[in-house]
């Protein structure tokens, strides 16, 4: 089954208010193109989970598209500073920050992942981290041990994962870190993948032990070279530090629509035909 | 009074001498220092150490290429091996992991680490980066270590704005000293040769405690000759 499509299609499948589960960790192999179609198409109130953000998190919080954001850490890391959008807009009580371990949202994957509706997570014991947010429990063990805390599922409408290569049917692999990717494409409900190249199934066929993400959990596949720029894809291309440097001088709304205008010849590349071999 | 010994050397190596032979060791996001000191060990005294990071590469033997992140493919690209962080977690709870590195904002005296906010949780005055692994790292490490590349009375507070974890702290290492956690209180454990008690206390906003006073030992010959190798690019000062 041919799942690719133009990447404003695959847009399209994201619903105002969808909790998105972003592939890739900080700068790394992060759906940018896809999260900027996104903010051309206006989303608003989205709920995004991720251990590790940053200019994911922060361009979609720059333009008022997020509701909340469940996740670990936001931010640029030491080279590039603080996710300046995310902090301003939490401060202004526009987004709420559900702080996690990054473990606990894996954990929270993990549950979605079985269904179940929450998971026992060893090592979060202390703090006001569980007093604070109610997807934290501490409850007694049925079983005489231990007092075990809890972390509430988080079930991701979508997950949203950008990868090297992947067949027609969405049979995808992942060269390098996987980071939590491949349980995230287990936990959503729905899969879309961005891949740097469409590959004839006769290759993935070759390499499907490697396979990461096969093809009968994808919904949709779009062609996007570059698709996690101004982020990195190993080994394809590092990050865009000329354009990452710029974004990070922008502060209102306006410089930063045009910004994202700017990557609109890249994002649209592949019209989502059938490419000719 | 020693002046000519940068800060970022001598932390990292004060960092790297606290990595013991054998041990499995662990370093999260925004951590260049400590993945230059986790390098450093291996290199000149602890040839055994296991070195986990993000992107789950074991013992990458290259760390010049993590410019901007310490979180990158480069890192997997010369390990041994693939060991991604859900497992780096999972083995963390099961008691296996020795050390963990750990950041944060502000600290207290009661060993309270706060890497969420200054202000209120849901309306902070100043949202921080969050605490990453720590809040489940640091209870169930065997040690964890703190490394913080601003030492004042912002950071070293009477009582910190938010938990963001607690207990189970073994070092601290900041520009000036390190500190040690035990018996529940911070105590400062030894004195950077470029520093003073003097300075030390102006910039800890609580009385600081202490058995004796001592001083750190100067980064070596071997040791900066070793740094220059294997952080050409000097990324362990990008804090500073």
């Amino acid at each position: 089954m041919d799942k690719q499509v133009h990447l404003r299609d695959a847009a399209k499948l994201v619903n105002d208010r969808d909790t998105i589960a972003l592939g890739g960790n900080v700068l790394h192999r992060s759906p940018l193109a896809f999260i900027r179609e996104l903010i051309r198409q206006n989303k608003s109130k989205l709920h995004i989970v991720k251990t590790a953000g940053a200019h994911d998190v922060d361009l979609l919080c720059a333009v008022g598209a997020v509701d909340t954001v469940s996740a670990g850490f936001i931010s640029y890391e030491t080279k590039y500073g603080l996710a300046t959008h995310y902090r301003n807009a939490v401060q202004a009580g526009k987004v709420k920050a559900n702080e996690h371990a990054c473990y606990t949202v894996i954990s929270a994957l993990r549950g979605a992942q079985m269904n179940v509706p929450f998971m026992p997570v060893h090592g979060l014991k202390y703090g006001d981290l569980l007093s604070m947010n109610a997807y934290f429990v501490v409850v007694e063990d049925p079983f005489g041990g231990e007092p075990v805390t809890l972390v509430k599922s988080i079930v991701p409408d979508v997950a949203v994962i950008h990868v090297q290569a992947c067949d027609r049917a969405g049979n995808a692999w992942i060269e390098g870190p996987k980071f939590e990717d491949v349980l995230m494409s287990r936990a959503a409900k729905k899969v879309i993948l961005t891949t740097e190249q469409i590959v004839p199934e006769n290759r993935t066929k070759q390499k499907r032990e490697q396979i990461d993400i096969p093809g009968f959990l994808v919904d949709a596949i779009v062609e996007v070279p570059k698709g996690a720029s101004p982020g990195g894809c190993y080994p394809k291309y590092d990050i865009d530090e000329a354009s990452l440097k710029h974004f990070i001088t922008l502060t209102d709304e306006t410089a930063i629509i045009d910004y994202i205008a700017s990557f609109e010849k890249i994002d649209y590349r592949s019209k989502g035909e059938r490419a000719a071999w | 009074m020693v002046k000519k010994i940068r800060a970022s050397d001598m932390m990292t190596c004060a960092i790297s001498r606290l990595l013991e032979d054998g041990e499995t060791v662990f370093h999260g996001v925004s951590s260049q220092m400590p993945m230059v000191a986790m390098l450093l060990a291996k290199k000149l005294h602890a040839p055994n150490l296991t070195r986990l990071n993000i992107p789950g590469g074991v013992n990458p033997a290259n760390i010049a290429g993590a410019t901007y992140s310490s979180a990158g493919a480069d890192l997997l690209a010369s390990a041994d091996a693939y060991f991604p962080l859900e497992e780096i977690f999972d083995l963390s709870m099961r008691g296996k992991l020795d050390v963990a590195f750990l950041g944060g904002i502000q600290f207290d005296m009661n060993g309270n680490v706060n890497a969420s906010v200054i202000g209120d949780y849901h309306k902070p005055k100043v949202r921080l980066p969050g605490g990453a692994g720590s809040a489940v790292l640091i209870p169930t490490a065997k040690k964890a270590i703190i490394w913080r590349t601003k030492h004042d009375k912002r950071t070293f507070v009477e009582q910190v704005d938010f938990v963001t974890t607690r207990g189970n702290l073994w070092k601290i290492v900041t520009p000036l000293c390190i500190f040690e956690f035990r018996h529940g209180k911070l105590h400062l454990d030894s004195i950077h040769p470029t520093s003073s008690f003097e300075e030390v206390q102006e910039n800890t906003g609580f009385e600081l405690l202490y058995d004796e006073i001592k001083y750190t030992e100067a980064p070596t010959h071997k040791e900066l000759a070793t740094l220059r190798k294997i952080d050409p690019h000097d990324i362990r000062s990008n804090e500073f």
